[in-house]
């Protein structure tokens, strides 16, 4: 892998382009794993999963399984799923309390922040043996932080700490909680974990593509427009509101504003005008909402809060958060053409229960396997991976769209209309400064 | 249909036209086998009993439903193109309750649905629970669960076609 040389590497990204390689290519992959999802930070798990101590989870590292746990100690480690004796997964249960985890194969026993406890029949092992060796111990993430509750790990032992990695974007985290009437957010209503044939990176560019919403979502739009309002509606309209909202007219594409920024994230304005969870009046829940947030923080800070008009937040490589409707997204990458999508919601606590069970019909409608939206989006990352496999195809993908409109911004970052692939021109920023780290020239 | 073998043969009967409407891809006359308060429903937890703050893979009451199947007959439904082909089975057909409360009769079965489409061929395994109401000689759906044995997996295929 070392043999992939800075010169080749930059001669896959040019202006306004990327090779077909970047998504296709085996050696490349295995690059990114080496270079961004080994060194850079990566969220695991939210607090409000692993309240008490001895509390732990399965999540991932892009290819690697984790196990997240909150130790005696209250610290929250990021162990390798993977005895240390003779390398069987050794949790599997995806979630629940332990005092420790034994193996199933010869009972070695690990404390929650990896440790090896004890080893049935240690005079067996030899006069070398030593529990005590760190060789012995579950191989932890040399480094784990969080941002207001939001737990990330990195692979890497140096390396920017989280909050300079996160740098503008901390503002979407802040504001999820800031919607919150009691300053505190939490994980609930289950999720999805849907795979698809395709790169990782396809589902990052996607959710910033403001132009493909009213192209590859035309059916389901069609079909939420030409259902009628109902007044009896069990989703109270959500799901019309929510299919034809991609809806989008050559003006409302013009005119939602995208931000990218060297470091890769991302993020664009709001395109539910109206409605659907947005802060309308005449809507009783939103009403009720609001009158919680002005209770907790006074009128003028509500504004504020619900005035951050952003939708997809996208913080490098690979979360994508929605403030608005308390959603976030993590995209894994298995393989060059497999990704797993993991979707998840939040509770703003304080705030009426009906603003939850909208933020779950919300998750159910945008990312279930038998979503009406996802599942068009899924069909294109598919087409992308068939034609970019081809070897004669053409080399290059064109990312162009709005590059002359690019304009800097004075708080930092890149700036255009929302007819533009200026995110996926942040994130290949991004992902060259990151792969080009460790090569020779 | 006092004798309950009978209500069964017309149970399985109605659960066989069931499958065959969704085979054919007659979406519209499959959304007509619901009640108008019917209500089709596929969990993401095995067990799970609240609809509304734990997601679901799919719920939806009738009038939800005619935009899915508007989507299903749209020329640029994109995953469907080419459209799936399926077979759903349905076995295991046992009466639970001849007549709830309600006047309801409950129905437990298993279903399998196998998939085609573009090369890829999927097979999905659930449980299925019924719940109808007697309209003339057929039935209505109140309620129609679908517990698939994977609902909480990562899922490999996108759900297209109603199960």
């Amino acid at each position: 892998m070392a043999a992939i040389r800075v010169g080749e590497l930059r001669s896959l990204v040019r202006r306004g382009g990327v090779h077909r390689r970047v998504y296709a290519d085996p050696d490349i992959f295995a690059l990114e794993i080496e270079r961004i999802f080994a060194r850079t930070w990566l969220y695991v798990a939210h607090e409000s999963q692993l309240r008490e101590p001895g509390a732990f989870l399965r999540s991932r590292l892009a290819a690697e399984e984790v196990i997240v746990t909150r130790a005696s100690d209250g610290a929250v480690h990021v162990l390798a799923n993977r005895c240390a004796h003779r390398g069987a997964r050794l949790c599997a249960i995806e979630r629940g309390t332990a005092e420790r985890f034994v193996c199933p194969y010869h009972a070695w026993s690990f404390r929650l922040d990896g440790t090896l406890e004890a080893v049935p029949h240690p005079s067996s092992y030899g006069k070398a043996f030593d529990v005590d060796d760190a060789a012995n111990h579950l191989v932890r993430a040399p480094r784990v932080s969080g941002y207001r509750g939001f737990i990330f790990a990195s692979l890497a032992p140096d390396g920017p700490p989280l909050d300079e990695h996160l740098g503008p974007l901390r503002a979407a985290i802040d504001n999820l909680i800031d919607r919150a009437p009691d300053g505190e957010v939490e994980i609930a209503g289950g999720g999805f974990r849907v795979a698809y044939r395709g790169n990782w990176k396809f589902h990052q560019e996607n959710a910033n593509d403001t132009i493909h919403p009213g192209i590859v979502h035309e059916s389901s739009v069609e079909a939420g427009r030409q259902a009628a309002l109902r007044d009896d509606a069990p989703d109270g309209n959500q799901t019309k509101l929510q299919l034809q909202s991609n809806g989008f007219t050559r003006r409302e594409w013009d005119n939602l504003g995208l931000v990218g920024f060297d470091s890769g994230h991302a993020f664009m304005g709001g395109f539910y005008a109206d409605g659907l969870l947005s802060p309308g009046a005449g809507d009783p829940v939103s009403t009720a909402y609001r009158e919680c947030l002005v209770a907790a923080r006074g009128e003028a800070r509500m504004a504020e809060i619900l005035g951050v008009d952003t939708f997809n937040n996208l913080i490098f490589p690979n979360i994508s958060l929605n403030a608005q409707y308390q959603q976030i997204r993590v995209v894994h990458p298995i393989a060059p053409d497999r990704s797993v999508v993991h979707a998840q919601c939040f509770r703003l606590k304080g705030a009426p229960d009906a603003m939850f069970e909208r933020a779950v019909h919300f998750l159910s409608t945008l990312n279930s396997p038998a979503s009406m939206i996802f599942a068009d989006d899924v069909e294109i990352f598919d087409r992308c991976s068939a034609g970019l496999a081809d070897p004669h195809g053409g080399d290059w993908v064109n990312l162009s769209r709005g590059l002359d409109s690019d304009a800097a911004r004075a708080e930092g970052g890149w700036a255009s209309s929302g007819a533009s692939e200026l995110p996926m021109r942040a994130q290949f920023t991004a992902w060259l400064a990151h792969m080009t780290v460790g090569s020779n020239p | 249909m006092t004798d309950a073998a009978a209500l069964l043969r017309a149970v399985d009967a109605f659960l066989y036209r069931e499958a065959r409407l969704l085979d054919a891809g007659a979406f519209e006359d499959w959304r007509g086998l619901f009640a108008e308060d019917g209500v089709y429903w596929i969990p993401s937890e095995p067990g799970q009993s609240d609809p509304v703050t734990t997601v679901s893979i799919l719920r939806e009451d009738k009038a939800l439903l005619a935009m899915r199947v508007r989507r299903l007959g749209h020329p640029r439904a994109f995953a469907l193109e080419p459209r799936p082909r399926t077979v759903h089975s349905v076995t295991n057909v046992e009466m639970i309750d001849l007549s709830d409360a309600n006047g309801l009769c409950h129905v437990a079965s298993a279903l399998t649905v196998h998939e085609y489409r573009a090369g890829d061929r999927a097979v999905r395994a659930a449980r299925c629970e019924h719940r109808l109401r007697p309209a003339g000689d057929s039935f209505r759906i109140v309620l129609k669960r679908v517990d698939l044995i994977d609902c909480d997996a990562v899922h490999d295929t996108v759900i297209s076609i109603p199960l």
